[in-house]
């Protein structure tokens, strides 16, 4: 397909090749050009190469065709006249914050360009050689664009200040630093200091009484928004905006050391005592359970086979007449609930893969929604009619039971005394007008079979008062990030175990944490959103997304899903009606290898992988590619970027496990910081299984 | 040089052939000055080991001499040529087409293909290995089918019984179009090879494919093998099916200019053009330049803009960024894969350095009047030759080395608080792409 006149403008770079037979004589217009976009494809399925001379669109505009010429011909030189000399040089691709080197040997009182700088893929090489030491001394490209130098300097040398003309002392430098790379809310702010010639304009903004002694980077930057936002300049730094506490949530924790059976269910110290016939109890709660026992699994018997695990939950209660989402919880540590369960014959419950095996084989311990290593799990193995795995009732029944046994012990918990409290968290939700305002949004499974939520149960991670999203249509539901953090969610999705956000992820959920914590923006809310089956309930749901956060007015969001494959369809959905209102959004979901995305849309720009698996697949290892706060990190550095007006590089063709861990050293660089990098399946014993299916070596 | 001498306005441009582009002795012309020549016309026969020249352009001779013909090109030229006369034999054709190895020796193709094989191989050197260049994979993914063709008859000419393609595993959609052109035939196979330096010298290849380290005295004839370059390969075709004598030759340009450091890939140049008008076609020189390469990174040579043309054998024109300044004592360690200690002392004083040692490789053998090594692309260890350096009171090195070579250098220059330059260094960071030092543990 050629395209439109305005595209053209848009693509001047990309490569002119014509899209239908082109006759001797034409002059060269839009409408003879084939649309960049599927190049790829067509370069791909072997339609298409494009050679070396091969001209630029620009170039090719309005000159006149030779000879005629077939479909998907390059064009080149000599097919041409008239061809436009549009000085067509590489594009620079020089990243401000490298070092920089000079490539090429100067003068005194010259110039730095951006041709004067080396490029930094060989920096590695130059200093294994001994060429070139990149100290912290040497300054960064952005620094040193456009300074005059002082004396005469060879090529291959790292640029340090001391060879510049008048620069000035370090302390500004880190100010300049910081402004470089942090993302601005205006341009003016962003072109002075990414051209390095902010020192030497008078704006009071620069002036060392608006910064504070800088120590923390974020309240700078946060300042120079607050500042930028008003629309006279202030040189004051008290010029704060308020932060507004909206609610607290406090979290008592208690430790449990010992899981043992006892006569009834009661916490002594640190432990915790199950009533020896409690599964007699539990066994009537719903007649589609049919058997159900308990396994107190210890460090040492993580090396036991289990059956699929359908939830990973927390042991927590609010305490007396507490609200889900603020008060007073209490949690134990140490311990968790594991739901664990087969059909009659023997069927797991699951869907795209399951977990069933030895425990350590099939576990990503630590992950938000998994559990750590060391922790008691008390297990309960649910057996519920045959054929109803596949059903709602199925695993609610195994839900509900386990409930029970759970509940149990929330009540026993509630009769503790302080002195048993190891740690007091307090997490506080605050609103922070002035920053930029993000939502998150959650798509989690709502097709119903055995892809199911709870919503806001009266206890944390509870049964009783909650009501399943399938039931609420799966329109949107806003929670507060506390309701998020404090149960809220109750999840009975049995989708394949990398990606499944069990319960426990939302009680630990990283992405709320990391922005509800951070200073630099203000989340808003985050809203869930359920995934239906039927095309038709996607979409009727989607707009509803939408709209809601057109009424929002929001600057920034950030859509996540687990699975992958069917709520494909929402998600690129939800990414489109939040993008096609104006609004920057972020994607996160697990596209790798597996899980590539099969729909699309223009608003879908900004992706991140929350893939962790070596080969890029669903390894049936609970929550391996589930959303962790590396995830997160990248993320909200990615919204930042784009809410800001910067530049985020296109993704590449195919899967590519280096963009993550390069966007992490970015920002690792960018905030002086280290972000620990999870470990993956590699890290646990590999399963019979998982050696079976997996292996390509 | 754009040159309208006689005034007239038909007249263009000066097309300088040199009467030795092959390995032999020069030409001897057999055309004089003021004669009017058509393109294709022979205008030198060979004396003694050497190969039939002939003009790649209309035009009037300007300038005999010993060295070269120069001829004032009309300004309006076609692809037209005299074909040359009807043969009996391949070898023929490929002796009157004056088809030389393409690859930069200039061997005399027709005497390759006099070779009896006896069920030998004939192997089609598709590796290109010096880094920048490009027209030989650029002529494969045009045109695999005439490449195949030039094998076939190859193979017919020398009685070959199998024809193997050697090219680097790299190259996916040049083995792609080659697939499809060989997958009727049941005697041509390809051979992907690592992408390393000097992959593409015809020992390495044979000890890649077959396990064996020729001498560097030994053709390869003595491993019953033949060995041909993707362009030669072409030529022959053209020779055998449409009668073309060696008149054009593709052409990889790139560096600092004006339309972007490519690499831009210009096929069937007419031999004896000026490398300063292929340069004006990518835009001109942007800027301050270092040097002009002909050839590739590391055996091509500096020359001056105003004395090079377009010969048999010249594959490529790569403009530098200046040479880093070193100005303090410098040591040598030349590589018969690399630059010879001329090059290596040219870029030196481009340098602006103190030559204060040169060493050889250990494994350099002359033969013939050339650098060959013992094993191209496998190292013998260099610490011996950096010791010489540092004690003749190198402060740091410039070597010349393979792939292997260099990342043995770099196994004890730095240790020994020696820098270590590699001679294709400005010439590749020109480019934007990665230096030779260290090899990963994975080669492919």
């Amino acid at each position: 397909m050629s395209m439109s006149a305005e595209k053209a403008q848009k693509l001047l770079n990309e490569p002119a090749i014509v899209c239908c037979r082109t006759e001797e004589g034409t002059i060269i217009s839009a409408d003879n050009l084939e649309d960049p976009e599927i190049f790829p494809d067509l370069i791909d399925s072997g339609l298409l190469t494009i050679p070396a001379d091969c001209l630029k669109v620009g170039e090719v505009l309005g000159a006149k065709l030779l000879k005629t010429i077939d479909a998907l011909t390059p064009l080149t030189p000599d097919l041409l006249e008239g061809v436009k000399a549009t000085s067509v040089k590489n594009e620079s691709k020089l990243d401000v914050n490298a070092k920089a080197v000079l490539k090429v040997n100067k003068k005194a009182n010259e110039i730095i360009t951006e041709k004067d700088l080396e490029n930094p893929i060989n920096f590695e090489k130059l200093e294994d050689s001994l060429l070139i030491k990149l100290t912290d001394e040497v300054l960064t490209v952005g620094e040193v664009l456009g300074k005059k130098l002082a004396k005469d300097v060879p090529a291959l040398t790292p640029v340090k200040a001391d060879m510049l003309e008048g620069y000035v002392a370090p302390a500004v430098e880190e100010v300049q630093q910081v402004s470089g790379i942090m993302p601005q809310s205006t341009g003016t702010l962003k072109i002075k200091i990414a051209e390095g010639k902010g020192i030497d304009i008078e704006i009071p903004l620069f002036a060392p009484q608006a910064v504070p002694a800088v120590q923390k980077k974020n309240e700078v930057v946060a300042l120079k928004n607050d500042l930028v936002e008003k629309t006279e300049v202030q040189a004051k730094k008290e010029e704060k905006v308020e932060e507004k506490v909206v609610r607290k949530l406090i979290r008592k924790h208690y430790k449990i050391t010992d899981v043992k059976f006892g006569p009834e269910t009661k916490i002594e110290g640190t432990v915790l005592y199950i009533r020896e016939d409690i599964c007699k109890d539990a066994l009537k709660v719903d007649h589609l359970v049919k058997d159900i026992k308990i396994d107190i699994i210890t460090p040492d018997k993580y090396n036991t086979y289990s059956e699929t695990i359908m939830d990973v939950q927390p042991i927590a209660t609010k305490e007396k007449d507490c609200k889900l989402g603020t008060g007073v919880t209490r949690v134990l540590d140490g311990v968790i609930v594991m739901v664990t369960g087969t059909d009659e014959k023997g069927v797991q419950i699951g869907e795209f893969g399951s977990s069933e095996g030895i425990l350590e084989e099939n576990i990503m311990w630590n992950r938000p929604g998994a559990p750590d290593k060391g922790e008691i799990f008390i297990k309960t193995q649910v057996v519920i009619a045959e054929g109803t795995n596949m059903e709602r009732v199925g695993p609610l029944a195994a839900h509900k039971a386990t409930d029970y046994i759970t509940q149990e012990i929330r009540d026993a918990l509630k009769k503790l005394d302080d002195s048993l409290v190891v740690e007091t968290e307090e997490l506080v939700q605050k609103r922070r007008p002035g920053k930029k305002k993000v939502v998150i949004v959650k798509e989690i499974m709502g097709q119903g079979a055995m892809h199911d939520n709870i919503i806001l149960p009266v206890e944390p991670v509870g049964v009783l008062g909650g009501k399943p999203n399938v039931d609420l249509g799966n329109v949107p539901v806003v929670l507060s990030p506390l309701e998020v953090l404090d149960g809220g969610i109750h999840a009975l999705t049995c989708i394949g175990p990398a990606s499944k956000e069990c319960s426990r992820h939302y009680f630990r959920e990283p992405l709320v944490i990391e922005a509800m914590n951070d200073p630099e923006i203000d989340l808003c809310g985050v809203v869930f959103v359920g995934s239906p089956q039927i095309n038709s309930e996607k979409f009727y749901v989607s707009e509803r997304l939408g709209m809601l956060i057109e009424t929002m007015d929001v600057d920034g969001a950030i859509v996540t899903t687990e699975g992958f494959g069917n709520n494909h369809i929402d998600f690129a959905s939800h990414i489109e009606q939040i993008g096609m209102r104006g609004v920057p959004v972020v994607g996160m979901s697990f596209c790798a290898v597996q899980g590539a995305l099969v729909v699309g849309n223009e608003y879908m720009k900004y992706m991140v992988d929350l893939n962790k698996s070596e080969q890029g697949i669903e390894n049936e290892v609970l929550a391996c590619n589930t959303l962790c706060k590396e995830d997160a990190i990248r993320a909200l550095a990615m919204l930042k970027t784009v809410m800001a007006g910067e530049e985020v590089k296109a993704p590449e063709r195919q899967w590519n496990p280096n963009v993550k861990e390069n966007n992490l050293e970015l920002i690792e660089k960018a905030y002086n910081t280290k972000i620990e990098r999870v470990e993956n399946e590699t890290s646990i014993p590999m399963s019979q299984k998982r050696l079976e299916k997996y292996s390509t070596k | 040089m754009l040159n309208n001498k006689n005034g007239g306005d038909k007249m263009g441009d000066i097309f300088r052939i040199y009467l030795k582009m092959h390995a032999g002795a020069p030409c001897r012309p057999v055309v004089n000055v003021g004669d009017e020549v058509r393109r294709g016309q022979l205008i030198a026969e060979p004396q003694g080991l050497g190969a039939k020249i002939h003009t790649s352009v209309d035009g009037k001779v300007v300038v005999v001499n010993e060295r070269y013909i120069e001829i004032e090109a009309y300004k309006v030229q076609t692809d037209e040529y005299v074909k040359i006369k009807e043969c009996d034999s391949i070898w023929e054709y490929a002796y009157e087409a004056g088809i030389v190895g393409a690859g930069g020796a200039g061997f005399p193709t027709y005497i390759k293909l006099q070779s009896k094989l006896n069920g030998g191989y004939v192997i089609a050197n598709c590796v290109e290995c010096e880094p920048i260049l490009h027209h030989n994979i650029y002529l494969i993914e045009k045109e695999p089918e005439k490449i195949v063709r030039g094998i076939k008859y190859a193979m017919q000419s020398t009685g070959a019984s199998k024809g193997y393609i050697a090219i680097k595993g790299k190259n996916q959609k040049a083995i792609e179009r080659l697939k499809e052109a060989i997958k009727d035939s049941d005697n041509i196979e390809i051979k992907m090879l690592p992408d390393m330096y000097p992959m593409g010298e015809e020992r390495a290849i044979i000890h890649e494919i077959f396990g064996k380290w020729l001498e560097p005295t030994q053709l390869p004839l003595d491993a019953n093998c033949v060995v041909l370059n993707t362009e030669t390969l072409y030529n022959l075709t053209e020779a055998v099916e449409n009668r073309k004598p060696v008149i054009d030759k593709d052409v990889t340009v790139a560096g600092k200019l004006v339309n972007g450091l490519g690499p831009h890939v210009m096929l069937r140049v007419p031999i004896g053009t000026s490398i300063k008008k292929l340069i004006e076609k990518c835009g001109g020189i942007d800027g301050e330049y270092g040097e002009v390469i002909i050839g590739g990174p590391y055996t091509g040579k500096a020359e001056e803009l105003e004395e090079s043309f377009v010969t048999k054998v010249s594959g490529g024109a790569i403009v530098t960024i200046p040479l880093p300044e070193f100005k303090g004592k410098i040591g040598l360690l030349v590589c018969a894969c690399g630059a010879d200690e001329a090059r290596l002392r040219d870029i030196a004083s481009k340098m602006k350095a103190e030559v204060v040692g040169v060493t050889k490789c250990k494994n350099v053998v002359e033969v013939r009047g050339t650098n060959k090594c013992l094993t191209p692309g496998d190292c013998p260890g260099q610490a011996q030759a950096v010791m010489y350096l540092k004690k003749q009171g190198a402060e740091r090195i410039l070597v010349a080395n393979c792939n292997d070579c260099t990342n043995t250098v770099m196994g004890c220059a730095p240790k020994l608080n020696i820098p270590v330059y590699h001679h294709v260094d400005h010439a590749l960071r020109t480019m934007d792409m990665p230096i030779p030092r260290r090899l990963p543990i994975d080669k492919k």
